[in-house]
């Protein structure tokens, strides 16, 4: 009776970049999960309740960014541009990105056949998704990298 | 009862552009769809084309869209589908004529996975059959229920927007050798499921699961061939 292990080897398992960009879609949309009610509770602790409205809370929830909810009630928004939300917030915005823009490439990739109208449209959202990282970084990092005066 | 029957009709010779042909039939609750197509082919209109063979649910060759729905004519009944009835060719393969697509992108997709069963090992010492457990063999029990009627993969979105997609029954087919212990090409098999046009093109929108006639699950089949690629674990 066939009884050998039926465990294939890391490289010979078909796990080529489309199955690793498949498991990181997975992943991180488990990650953004993670860091979105990481920022809402610290919305919470910093006074959502009574001093935010729903689109600030979201709009901290998805970029917790203090430069993002400068039409709060909050008094004092200094003490939350600090380099962890700095941080919480790189994470967020890296994992979208690279998660949306690899979510354009796959359904490009249904009505785009040829091997290269795909590696064009994969070199388009290749850019895209460096420039618009590179954008977030700098908005999210200026204050503190930078600070004025 | 009286029956609606509305066929799509299409003869590339003739015909610039399809068109849909209506007609009034005694039937009963209990006909199938197939003896009402074979009743307007009969009595009403010679020219009317459509497969069959079996049909009694096992080689496959009535899938058609019966409203809106791929499903097997010789399974379905007249009390299934109502009085109004409208039958059409499967989607996303080319129509050859009537009710007849060509099957020929489906069944290229098919022999990609290599649907056939794969060991050069030496036959066991007695000369007899290679044999497994029954646990092993119901490891992929419901992936050998196939009949390649095509009606999962026409269901498919991703297979309406490209038949390069292998579709989800060429990936049935490669969970039914892949999780077979006495297969030996598993790896061969999951390097071509990992294509671009793989796996990977499945969006689980379960229409697979949901159209296919012997009642596989689909996309947990393909799920487990997802999670195979990642883990290794093929057993």
């Amino acid at each position: 009776m066939a009884s050998k292990s039926r465990s294939l080897p890391l490289t010979k398992r078909g796990l080529n970049f489309e199955m690793m960009m498949w498991l990181f879609t997975r992943l991180s949309a488990l990650a953004m999960y993670g860091l979105i009610l990481v920022a809402i509770a610290g919305a919470l602790i910093m006074g959502a309740r009574t001093q935010m409205n729903m689109a600030d809370v979201l709009r901290w929830g998805f970029m917790p960014n203090p430069n993002h909810v400068q039409s709060t009630d909050i008094p004092a928004l200094e003490p939350w541009a600090t380099p962890f939300w700095a941080v919480t917030a790189s994470l967020l915005l890296i994992v979208a990105v690279a998660h949306g823009v690899h979510g354009l490439v796959v359904i490009a990739d249904d009505y785009i056949v040829s091997a290269n109208g795909r590696k064009i449209v994969r070199l388009l959202s290749i850019i895209m998704m460096i420039s618009m990282t590179l954008i977030g970084l700098y908005i999210l990092w200026r204050d503190i990298l930078f600070p004025a005066g | 009862m009286q029956v609606t029957l509305k066929v799509f009709r299409y003869n590339p010779e003739v015909d610039k552009r399809f068109r849909y042909e209506t007609y009034t039939i005694e039937a009963e609750e209990t006909d199938r769809i197939l003896d009402l197509l074979e009743y307007v082919k009969g009595y009403k209109d010679g020219t009317l084309s459509f497969r069959r063979s079996c049909a009694h649910g096992v080689c496959g060759s009535d899938a058609m869209r019966i409203n809106g729905r791929n499903m097997l004519a010789c399974k379905t009944l007249v009390r299934d589908v109502g009085d109004r009835i409208t039958v059409e060719p499967l989607l996303g393969l080319k129509v050859a004529k009537d009710l007849i697509v060509d099957m020929e992108p489906f069944f290229d997709n098919y022999k990609k996975v290599l649907p056939y069963f794969i060991n050069e090992s030496p036959l066991p010492e007695n000369g007899r059959e290679r044999l497994q457990s029954p646990e092993q063999r119901a490891r992929f029990d419901e992936t050998t229920k196939c009949i390649l009627c095509a009606a999962c993969t026409t269901s498919c979105p991703s297979f309406w927007a490209s038949d390069q997609y292998y579709g989800p029954a060429a990936l049935v087919t490669a969970h039914r050798f892949i999780f077979d212990s006495r297969d030996e090409a598993a790896s061969e098999r999951m390097h071509i499921i990992a294509e671009t046009d793989g796996l990977a093109r499945c969006h689980t929108a379960y229409n697979c699961t949901l159209a296919c006639p012997r009642e596989i699950p689909i996309t947990k089949a393909i799920g487990e061939l997802k999670l195979a690629t990642i883990t290794g674990k093929v057993e």
